[in-house]
């Protein structure tokens, strides 16, 4: 083996065997290094809200007065050609008023009601699209479309998908790192950041906001640092003499980088991720201070400190189903508004004056929206059922022209009728805005090649500054 | 870049009146707003200076392709459906376009290639080739060496020399078995590495359970076997472990594969004498109800649908290695696959219900411990509601007079009950959802299908053909049918009586199994090559079609897919010729490697062995077995591994029991297959997505896996059992410890340098069986460890 070592020093690179398999090093093997984009990126990092269970517009950033008018009669479903929740919109309907105020605010004038009193006062960072169309009023369904464009379970995510297309910056940390609500994770769970048919290297990290952020992160207990570090040498000692005798094999100079990368994550993870380490003044910004807004608070403050840290993708989850107000909506939605306003107007706040908001893309959005009816014989417990028809998101930050609203729904708030966008003009959106074309960012999967968007999206251009 | 040989030919025979189109109405266009980068320059590979080169495109494929001017790169980039808009800078006047699109759509389309080569040689049945001659004959152990050194002779190459024997068992064992030899096993190959002592070996290694165990695995992943229903309530399937259990016997029996394909397809309307029990051949009908279900679906029609598109599909994924399911919203866009044909091959499954069959337990499944275990589970079911009905009544006490103990113990501010009260609740409450939960999975059912027939409804469901495949846009109706680019005619199948079911999957099943069927053999001994190898002949091994790979060696392939059949469709027969064919007992390293990894860099050419990685089932089986925590398993219901208590309680359908430890020592393949939790081990090692058929794991080097490997439960509790019998074997002596823990781990004595290496770490620790642990750690997770040279 000697000997083959000598004739690789001596006549191929000039350099060890260590230093070859290096430059043997195929894109493959450092997924996770930037890459080009295919256009001129406007934002660098992207925080993704998802508000699990579907938010209703009218009752948050798109009012409908007309519902004041129009309370406790009949909805005329007629019309519709309803090919989900066919069961509920059988049966006999009523509509059913707002129970919260609406009040413009900031230059632009925005509607917002009184659930969200904090992000009231980010408007003007904000643009608002009240025309989203969802293609399925099946939660779990909906949830997968939002994510990954389809309704079925196995494609990767747009995290994934915008990792695959730009690697991220800071190799010390994951590129894509999921804050879920461990009260109720997702439908499917990992598969809801999942790579799908794309390299496992491109999937999520999920990481908790209690107790250790990243599991098996730390050495078991009782291997104190030193002993790590001895573990670490001889580990690494033994795997290069390894590639000594096999420097052909460019995938075990992979893995000793791999290692590499998660001792330097096992120092900068816990750091980054500390933020009670942060000043008081900004905790309580974000209302650590409060039961109520503490875990959706302390997941925007990691996500905060995660993309100054040049993470690419972060994708923050509410309770599966939180949203999801079938009956109970004054309780419901103003509990879930109640633990996410504070925390969101903090984090473009705090984005903004660190001069981060230009290069952060943050969107906000559930699977669905909600229709301004609800079943008859639940008229005492006053909700509203999904609705694929209409659906108000909202992005904030790079790229993003703020204080603009697009689109509108009818009087009643049931259906998109100007400017309708799909979900796939979202993930189109954020693409471009993230220096990525949703028609060239294609993967070969099961006989084709496969997109985020499918036959592609059209990114919402109104929203573009 | 692949060439289309058939698309060009055909395009060429419609040249001449599409050409002409082109020069009059393109070309003066085209030259005026395009030709300044798309003319001689062909800026991205393209220039549309004349007819051909704008067939052939750039590097985003053909720019024009006539009659169909949507799907033309240069209306897209006009339109800027595609970007960057063309002419960069700039817009062509709407009208223009309109113009352009209007007479790319006019031209004759091109007709529909069945003509190129591949497609001639993957549409009729293999018959065996000659064997090559060779100029060296020594290497040649048996017909595969012949192919292989045929090609590499042709391009002045020359095979890599034979493995160390050390090497060449770990390879054989971990590809059989899925575990390594043991030191002794290593030590008497190392003594006697001659070709019958390998034979012996193989046989060996053939015959053992443990092959059955990692094999079933390959097909269990093309099966997209789940042991749940996934989507939001991801049920439990209580009794898809007798599917699982099933696959294991197969390849164990080594059930020929054509009974083997007939029985999953057909096992309910077949009757082969080759093939198992009644009860069997319903158990293996499983495959077909493998996939995701929306079990709270709300429209029930469009699940079916799924349903139907899913198995219809994955069947000619998976037996076929045909993409046809692409052909469901129009016709197949690379393969001659007319939509019409992906809906007569769902026609076949026009009658098929989701059915829970009784099947009663087999033999081998020990039907008297499943009978016993049903009656002690319904046992604790009473004892368990008893349990609780007490300690509700007990509760509720001490609640006011109409007070709800439900609410009361969800609300924690609610102070009449105290901590204790709720904990003995919750304990009670879980013992009777963990007891009730079990009951299912030892009732002799089949998670199976059957057919719907006359009289119990009027007539066999109709099949159409769906436009876009939307529910609602029915075309015209059609009959069960074979796929035409195999047959070469678009009749309808001869459907067989089967007395109470339709008979339709028994036709089905028997025209994939056939012999001259020209896919099936090939498909499958692919696959099995592909295992032994890293890489199969065809590296895209569920797509045969023109958009999948082209074949290293098709001859060879032919001459395995004929061997195969005529030994009577056996596995074993298949895997022996392959692992004692030189190629197989190549070493990783070449000494003329720079050359060749010039010439041929992917080693399509097979110059050397491939390195392989041990894959997530194999790492975690491993550890078990190297620390002796392993149990051996005649398989029955999964067992249910530990995980974080806050995910185990954070479902909202279900929640998760982790069963004993001694159930959790199982091989990985008997582990709950549970869509919506994953293993750790598997997550972060590529495992199996369970969400559709996986033909070929993917192989990442991700940091998790460093924090799992080093970190996780499963190493150190490996790594302190390990330490523990090392010390029981050797006594406290360290440089005994080391040299035992080398030889346990990595199949070898360490060097002196090593030893004194790892001695270091002894320094370090507070106790020296500590220090051996984490040596065991840093074992596990070695290069040397998880690659295979």
């Amino acid at each position: 083996m000697q000997h083959r070592r000598d004739f690789l020093y001596n006549t191929l690179l000039g350099a060890g065997p260590i230093a070859l398999a290096h430059a043997l090093q195929a894109a493959g093997n450092a997924p996770l290094a930037p890459r080009e984009p295919h256009h001129r990126p406007k934002a660098k990092s992207c925080i993704f809200l998802t508000m699990l269970g579907g938010v209703s517009q009218m009752d948050t950033f798109d009012p409908k007065p007309a519902l004041d008018k129009f309370d406790n009669t009949v909805m005329d479903w007629s019309k519709e050609r309803a090919t989900d929740q066919v069961s509920l919109f059988a049966k006999p309907r009523l509509i059913l008023r707002s129970p919260w105020k609406f009040a413009r605010h900031g230059q632009c004038g925005m509607d917002v009601s009184e659930l969200f009193p904090n992000l009231a006062g980010c408007v003007d960072d904000m643009a608002f699209v009240k025309s989203i169309q969802a293609e399925n009023g099946n939660h779990p369904a909906a949830v997968f479309l939002m994510n990954t464009g389809t309704v079925i379970p196995g494609s990767p995510s747009v995290g994934a998908w915008t990792t695959f297309g730009l690697g991220t910056p800071n190799q010390n940390l994951p590129g894509f790192v999921v804050l879920p609500d461990f009260r109720a994770l997702p439908f499917s769970g990992s598969q809801q950041w999942g790579a799908g048919y794309l390299p496992a290297s491109y999937q999520g990290t999920m990481l908790r906001w209690k107790g250790e952020p990243i599991r098996d992160l730390k050495p078991p207990a009782g291997i104190g640092p030193e002993q790590q570090t001895a573990e670490r040498e001889l580990l690494r000692s033994m795997n290069e003499d390894h590639l000594g005798r096999h420097f052909t094999n460019p995938d075990l100079q992979g893995r000793i980088d791999a290692y590499e990368l998660a001792y330097r994550m096992q120092t900068e993870a816990p750091g980054t991720l500390d933020v009670d380490g942060e000043p008081e003044s900004v905790r309580s910004m974000y209302g650590l201070d409060n039961e109520v807004t503490e875990s959706f608070g302390r997941r925007c403050l990691m996500a905060r400190r995660l993309v100054e840290k040049g993470v690419r993708f972060v994708q923050l989850y509410t309770p599966s189903q939180s949203w999801d107000s079938h009956t109970e909506l004054l309780t419901r939605h103003k509990k879930n508004a109640e633990e996410v306003d504070k925390p969101i107007a903090a984090l473009i706040a705090d984005l903004k004056r660190r001069g981060l908001l230009d290069s952060t893309l943050i969107v906000w959005m559930g699977e669905f929206g909600r229709t301004p009816d609800n079943l008859a014989d639940q008229r005492d417990k006053a909700g509203r059922d999904h609705n694929t028809r209409a659906m108000t998101i909202f992005f904030a930050g790079g790229g993003v022209k703020p204080g603009v609203t697009v689109g509108r729904t009818d009087d009643l708030g049931f259906k998109a009728v100007e400017n309708i966008y799909r979900i796939r003009d979202v993930h189109a959106t954020i693409l471009r805005l993230m220096g990525l074309s949703d028609m060239r960012l294609t993967y070969y999967h099961a006989g084709r090649n496969r997109r985020l968007t499918d036959l592609g999206g059209n990114p919402i251009q109104e929203i573009v500054a | 870049m692949r060439i289309h040989a058939g698309w060009l030919l055909a395009a060429s025979l419609a040249a001449a009146p599409n050409e002409s189109v082109f020069e009059q109405k393109l070309a003066p266009v085209l030259a005026a707003h395009c030709g300044s980068c798309h003319g001689a320059s062909a800026s991205g590979g393209l220039s549309l200076a004349d007819w051909k080169s704008a067939l052939e495109g750039g590097k985003h494929g053909p720019a024009i392709v006539p009659g169909n001017a949507k799907a033309s790169a240069i209306v897209r980039y006009l339109r800027g459906e595609s970007q960057p808009k063309m002419p960069l800078g700039g817009s062509l006047p709407e009208e223009t376009i309109a113009a352009i699109a209007a007479a790319i759509d006019a031209m004759e389309p091109a007709p529909r290639a069945v003509t190129d080569n591949h497609a001639a040689w993957l549409y009729k049945a293999p018959s065996r080739p000659a064997v090559p001659a060779t100029n060296d004959k020594k290497w040649i152990a048996n017909p595969i060496d012949a192919f292989v050194l045929s090609k590499l002779e042709a391009k002045g190459m020359r095979p890599a020399p034979p493995a160390a024997p050390r090497a060449l068992l770990r390879r054989v064992y971990f590809d059989l078995a899925g575990l390594p030899p043991s030191p002794d096993q290593i030590a008497a190959f190392e003594r006697d590495p001659s070709p019958a002592a390998y034979e012996k070996v193989v046989d060996d290694l053939l015959a053992d359970s443990r092959y059955g165990e990692r094999w079933a695995r390959h097909w269990l992943d093309l099966a997209r076997f789940a042991e749940s229903d996934g989507f939001a309530i991801d049920g439990e399937r209580p009794n898809a472990w007798r599917y699982r259990d099933y696959v294991i016997r197969a390849f164990n029996a080594d059930k020929p594969y054509d009974v083997f394909v007939k029985e999953q397809i057909a096992g309910d309307e077949i009757d082969d004498k080759r093939g198992g029990a009644k009860d069997e051949k319903l158990v293996a009908l499983g495959f077909l109800r493998m996939a995701t279900w929306e079990a709270d679906a709300n429209f029930k029609t469009q699940l079916r649908q799924d349903f139907l598109n899913e198995v219809a599909g994955t069947t000619s994924q998976v037996f076929l290695g045909l993409t046809a399911g692409c052909a469901r919203c129009h016709d197949h866009k690379y393969d001659p696959i007319p939509q019409r044909d992906f809906y007569r091959l769902q026609a076949f499954f026009a009658a098929t219900r989701v059915d829970d069959r009784p099947a009663p337990f087999l033999p081998v499944e020990d039907p008297k411990t499943m009978r016993r275990l049903l009656r002690e589970t319904e046992d604790e079911i009473d004892a368990a509601n008893e349990a609780l009905e007490q300690i509700e009544k007990r509760l509720k006490e001490k609640l006011p007079a109409k007070g709800d103990l439900q609410r009361a113990l969800r609300d924690k501010k609610n102070t009449t009950l105290g901590e204790e009260d709720r904990k003995a609740h919750e304990l009670a409450r879980n013992r009777q959802r963990r007891a009730t939960d079990a009951l299912g999975r030892y009732r002799p059912v089949a998670y199976a299908v059957s057919d719907v027939t006359p009289p119990h409804v009027p007539s066999l469901p109709a099949t159409y053909v769906l436009k876009g495949g939307e529910l609602s846009a029915r075309g015209e109706s059609v009959e069960p049918g074979f796929l035409s680019c195999v047959t070469s005619k678009s009749e309808d199948a001869k459907i067989p009586f089967a007395g109470g079911s339709s008979g339709r999957r028994r036709a089905l099943a028997e025209w994939i199994a056939s012999p001259s069927n020209p896919l099936t053999s090939r498909v499958m001994a692919n696959r099995v090559w592909q295992h032994h190898f890293g890489e199969g002949i065809v590296r895209t091994p569920s797509d045969f079609g023109r958009n999948g790979d082209r074949p290293s060696h098709p001859e060879l392939l032919d001459w395995l897919a004929v061997e195969f059949v005529e030994k009577g469709w056996s596995l074993k027969k298949l895997h022996k010729t392959m692992l004692l064919s030189n190629a197989y007992r190549q070493s990783t390293a070449s000494p003329d490697w720079k050359r060749y990894n010039e010439a041929d860099p992917a080693n399509l050419l097979l110059w050397r062995m491939n390195w392989l990685r041990l894959e997530s089932e194999s790492i975690r089986d491993t550890l078990l077995l190297l620390s002796g925590q392993l149990q051996p398993s005649h398989g029955g219901p999964g067992a249910f591994f530990a995980i974080g208590q806050d995910v185990a309680d954070g479902f909202e359908f279900f929640k998760w029991f982790a069963s004993g430890e001694k159930e959790q020592a199982r091989r990985t393949v008997y582990m709950f297959q549970r869509r919506s939790v994953t293993m750790p081990m598997m997550e972060v090692f590529d495992g199996a997505n369970m969400s559709e058929s996986c033909s070929r794991r993917n192989v990442t080097t991700v940091a998790p896996q460093a924090f799992t490997l080093l970190n996780g439960t499963a190493t150190t509790e490996a790594a302190s059992k390990l330490a523990a019998r090392i010390v029981e074997a050797v006594g406290p002596d360290r440089d005994k410890q080391i040299r035992r823990a080398f030889e346990i781990a990595l199949g070898r004595v360490p060097s002196e340098n090593e030893s004194g290496r790892a001695a270091a770490l002894y320094a370090k620790a507070a106790r020296p069986e500590d220090a051996l642990a984490r040596l065991n750690a840093v074992l596990f997770n070695l290069n040397e460890f998880l690659y295979l040279e």
